[in-house]
């Protein structure tokens, strides 16, 4: 009997501790082949640095290493769903998802019955944590922040014409949609719409509308991107279209900046620059001494965002890799410092607070033309689109 | 109706509830990540026998049934998202959709049967395709339906995902899906509708003179095939929770493929095969693919493996073994085969058809070639006529006019009162014409006993289909034989077959074509002997095509003579046999009188032939 009672009290003690774990296992569900491999690829990349680094330095605090299990989900909705099972099913503590809120959001029904955080890794439709839940996050500035921050800028350079070229196929290619809505609200006018399915390759019809447009539009907006952004810019200068063309952070990536003089003055939205003694500045250097060449798109340094959150949450909660704590503590961080900015997820319903970079080509390379903080009463709501 | 012997189909359907619960059962075991993999895998057997109910029985190679499964997923879902979610996700739905919230079983059975609709539109508009034009318009079908599910947003959410699809698939769930799948796909193959349609994928032309509407059980597998897919999509859809039009389209297609031609097309042994290896191969390969270490050196990540994988083995098979893992065969009917009946076999019934067939003016040009030129002939039953000529001279065209295989180009047959020239081909045989081919059109993958059953099921609405076909066999004595293939026996014993399967359909007169082509002296002998019974004991009238003037003149009682596409000669043996222009379309001109004398006709030799 005595026995027994001192096994239970020593059963209740281990149980009463918190669960401190040495390995942060977690689960990555992410896209390295198919359609959002240009952006999980690199992402990929700057989640191992960042992965490296903190476990060369003895772990998370020291003492907690991190585990990356790795699934390819081919950009494909139903083998996301799968693959989170997998994770899920293989005791993992965090899971990261696909690029893009579609696939993303194939996993809602997994992490939500198994409680398990799980962080998109650049899903930027503000629309996905709000289905998703509270299990759902998001590590990007959302599509309705970004078309803010664009259409700002459109109208203080003085356009006051707008057309958008959007896709109904996924949540993130109807950002144009935001953009019409805010450059209303501050007096502008849309001269049309157009849309087109992901994976067009011949743009010719759309542009031959865009250019018989009189007056012509001062801006062309669109957040469509490879492969179908090349062959969308090619086709309306091609057809004389001259107006200022932007686009979102889908594009930045190598094959814009080497597209030559039909680029050449194209504005974006992305996540970041690498200013003079930034953070992204530092990253870079850091990925050209482990890799020996330079990062192509911000994508590595987004990857890097989302293990420094990680990192941080665990911290928050002393070490603990127990999933529903992981969870309270990402919602509650509040300017983790990333590679590309700082970054809050308190006070949002898991869509992060982050800066937005606009980029201009120029020249074949990238001139950053601000990086502001957009008027909140000008965000529109998220929606499905 | 069941046509294979009880004991194979107990046999099958209990080794399906064993095999499937004992896999959930030892699965159960292992905890929810191996319940997971098994639901997977019983969820893809019901997609692979979905598409061997048609593809395997047809032999129409389908790259379509993927799109009923993605249908089936969408319908079922639609009905089972809740109704909140609808309203947020789908704010365009109409009203009663948007309001309905079901369960899983009801959603499945209306998809099913929404599925099985569509199928019979699709199936009715290519069912009349033949060979690849079949295969190509079935992918047009995965493209079209892939091509609807993307465009029609408001329904759909187009391209994007479907999400938040309750998940209610669980292992038992999968356990019934498969169950009902495999016992309705292997009643189906030995179904009356499934055995004509085998017939029929094995040789078209031959089922199609035995009464076979192929079209018709070609459409009721479609329409079968339809709503298995259909339920493996709504389990699908119910497993995963969330899916996109992508999840039905080719990568599926062809890993469904890849199984069934792995295994196997045309049995369900086939289908379980080829869904246990490929599975188990890509399962093992896809673990690989985030690379692993192996006597300390580190393979590095490659992505894209399983596919490769996939393709080998399909290669492998293929090199390997043509007709799947599994064969043509099912296990069952390897280990229990059909044993030859014992006891006495029933007699064929004797025919009380007086009706003659009257032919006349036949012509068939084929561009600038008349093969048959205005030729007339009549047939009695209970009497045998001869048909002879050189080759080439239209003999085998006017037999194919007169079975309904070709359409003549003019002139006219009349059966009794009925005119046999716009009654399609399958319709012939019930007119009372059965026949045999020059090149013999037996169902080679099919058992003796199938090859005569599927005659007999195919004529007189398949009364006493049992009895006909033992007593046709009896009959031509290969009863032995029943449980053979059809394709593996001797060139006499594959005549002999034809001629009992023709006589299975209770014809009133029989066409021959070449009967005793290939058979030496003695089994002619043989078979004049069962002929003449078959006129004298039945009263069945014969249309005789053959070279073996021996034969014909020792049978026929009349014997008509093509040359050219003409008829040059009409009469009885012996008038032919002095008929000059006989003489010479068969010798040639200028050598008048030297052959015509009657030899001995039991010397061989050229001229026996003619003067036999």
């Amino acid at each position: 009997m005595r026995k027994l009672l001192l096994s239970t009290t020593i059963a209740a003690t281990l149980a009463a501790l918190p669960a401190v774990a040495d390995t942060l296992r977690v689960g990555v569900a992410t896209a390295q082949t198919g359609a959002l491999a240009y952006a999980d690829v690199p992402v990929s990349v700057g989640m191992h640095l960042a992965v490296d680094e903190i476990n060369a330095a003895g772990g998370i605090g020291g003492k907690v290493t991190i585990e990356l299990i790795e699934k390819d989900v081919r950009s494909d909705a139903a083998q996301t769903s799968i693959a989170t099972q997998e994770l899920v099913d293989q005791g993992v503590s965090v899971i990261v998802l696909p690029c893009d809120s579609d696939p993303a959001l194939a996993a809602i029904g997994v992490i939500s019955s198994a409680q398990i955080p799980a962080i998109s890794t650049c899903a930027s439709s503000p629309t996905l944590p709000m289905i998703g839940g509270e299990y759902m996050f998001s590590n990007f500035p959302g599509d309705n922040v970004q078309a803010t921050v664009s259409a700002q800028w459109a109208w203080d350079q003085g356009h006051r014409s707008a057309y958008i070229i959007y896709s109904p196929d996924t949540q993130y290619t109807t950002m144009p949609l935001y953009f019409a809505e805010v450059f209303e609200k501050l007096g502008g006018a849309m001269a049309g719409q157009a849309t087109n399915t992901i994976g067009q390759q011949d743009f010719s019809a759309i542009a031959t509308t865009v250019a018989a447009l009189d007056p012509q539009p001062d801006v062309i907006m669109t957040s469509a991107y490879e492969p179908d952004f090349p062959s969308m810019i090619k086709a309306l200068r091609a057809a004389g279209v001259t107006g200022q063309i932007i686009g979102s952070d889908g594009i930045d990536s190598p094959t814009t900046f080497s597209l030559g003089d039909v680029a050449e003055g194209l504005v974006f939205t992305t996540a970041g620059h690498p200013t003079p003694g930034s953070s992204l500045e530092t990253f870079n250097t850091a990925y050209e001494a482990a890799r020996g060449e330079s990062p192509e798109t911000v994508f590595s340094a987004v990857g890097y965002d989302l293990i420094k959150v990680l990192e941080a949450a665990v911290l928050a909660v002393d070490g603990s890799t127990e999933p529903t704590a992981l969870r309270d503590a990402i919602a509650n961080l509040e300017n983790v410092q990333g590679a590309t900015s700082l970054i809050t997820y308190k006070g949002t319903d898991g869509m992060p607070v982050r800066q937005v970079s606009l980029i201009r080509v120029k020249d074949g390379d990238r001139e950053l033309l601000g990086q502001p903080s957009p008027d909140a009463a000008l965000i529109p709501a998220p929606r499905m689109q | 109706m069941i046509t294979s012997p009880r004991l194979q189909i107990f046999a099958a359907i209990s080794a399906i509830v064993v095999g499937v619960v004992g896999a959930a059962l030892i699965a159960s075991m292992f905890g929810a990540a191996a319940e997971r993999i098994l639901t997977v895998f019983f969820i893809t057997l019901v997609g692979v026998v979905g598409i061997g109910i048609y593809s395997g029985n047809s032999g129409i190679l389908s790259f379509g049934h993927v799109a009923f499964m993605g249908i089936g997923a969408y319908v079922s879902a639609l009905l089972t998202l809740p109704a909140q979610l609808k309203v947020a996700t789908l704010p365009k739905l109409p009203d009663w959709l948007a309001t309905t919230e079901m369960g899983l079983l009801p959603a499945t059975v209306i998809a099913m049967g929404v599925t099985a609709l569509v199928a019979l539109l699709v199936g009715a508009a290519i069912g009349r395709l033949e060979g690849s034009a079949a295969t190509i318009s079935t992918l047009g079908l995965l493209i079209i339906v892939h091509g609807v599910i993307i465009g029609w947003r408001d329904v759909t959410r187009g391209a994007q995902s479907f999400f938040g699809v309750p998940r209610e698939t669980g292992i038992w769930a999968a356990v019934i899906g498969v169950i009902l799948a495999l016992v309705l796909a292997r009643l189906y193959r030995d179904s009356r509708s499934g055995l004509r349609l085998r017939a029929g994928r094995e040789n078209a032309i031959a089922a199609t003179a035995v009464g076979v509407n192929i079209p018709r059980e070609r459409l009721i597998s479609f329409v079968l095939a339809g709503a298995v897919m259909a339920l493996a999509g709504a389990l699908l859809g119910h497993f995963l929770g969330a899916f996109s039009p992508k999840k039905f389209f080719f990568n599926d297609t062809f890993l469904l493929l890849a199984m069934l031609i792995v295994g196997g097309m045309t049995t369900i042994t086939g289908a379980v095969t080829g869904a246990v290896v490929i599975t188990l191969v890509t399962e093992f390969l896809r673990r690989l693919e985030g690379g692993f270490s192996i006597a300390g050196f580190d393979v590095p990540s490659v992505f894209g493996t399983t596919q490769i994988g996939i393709g080998l083995i399909i290669l492998y098979a293929m090199f390997r073994k043509a007709d799947g893992l599994a064969g043509l065969k099912e296990w069952e009917e390897r280990v229990f085969p059909k044993r030859p009946p014992s006891g006495s076999a029933p007699a064929l019934q004797e025919v009380h058809v007086s009706d003659s067939l009257t032919a006349s003016n036949m012509t068939m040009q084929f561009g600038g070639l008349v093969a048959v030129n205005d030729v007339s002939l009549t047939l009695t039953p209970g009497e045998i006529l001869g048909l002879i000529g050189p080759n080439g001279s239209g003999k085998t065209t006017l037999l194919n006019m007169l079975s309904g295989v070709l359409r003549p180009s003019k002139g006219a047959a009349i059966r009794g009162q009925n005119k046999l020239n716009g009654v399609p081909a399958h319709k012939i045989v019930e007119h009372g014409i059965a026949r045999t081919f020059q090149n013999i059109r037996l169902f080679p993958d099919l058992s003796v006993h199938q090859n005569v059953l599927v005659a007999a099921l195919s004529t007189h609405g398949g009364e006493d289909a049992d009895s006909r076909a033992r007593a046709a066999l009896a009959r031509l004595n290969v009863a032995q034989l029943a449980g053979e293939s059809a394709g593996t026996l001797s060139y006499g014993d594959q005549r002999r077959v034809e001629i009992a399967r023709a006589l299975a359909c209770r014809p009133s007169l029989l066409f021959l074509d070449e009967p005793a082509a290939g058979m030496n002296r003695l089994e002619t002998d043989a078979l004049m002997d069962t002929l003449r019974g078959l006129t004298r004991d039945l009263g069945i009238g014969i249309l005789l095509v053959d070279h073996d003037l021996t034969l014909i003149n020792q049978l026929c009682d009349r014997i008509i003579v093509l040359n050219e596409g003409r008829l040059i000669a009409e009469g009885t043996p012996d008038d032919i046999r002095q008929d000059p222009a006989v003489i010479e379309a068969y010798l040639g001109r200028g050598k008048p009188g030297k052959k015509t004398k009657p030899k001995n006709r039991d010397e061989p030799g050229p001229a026996t032939e003619l003067a036999g």
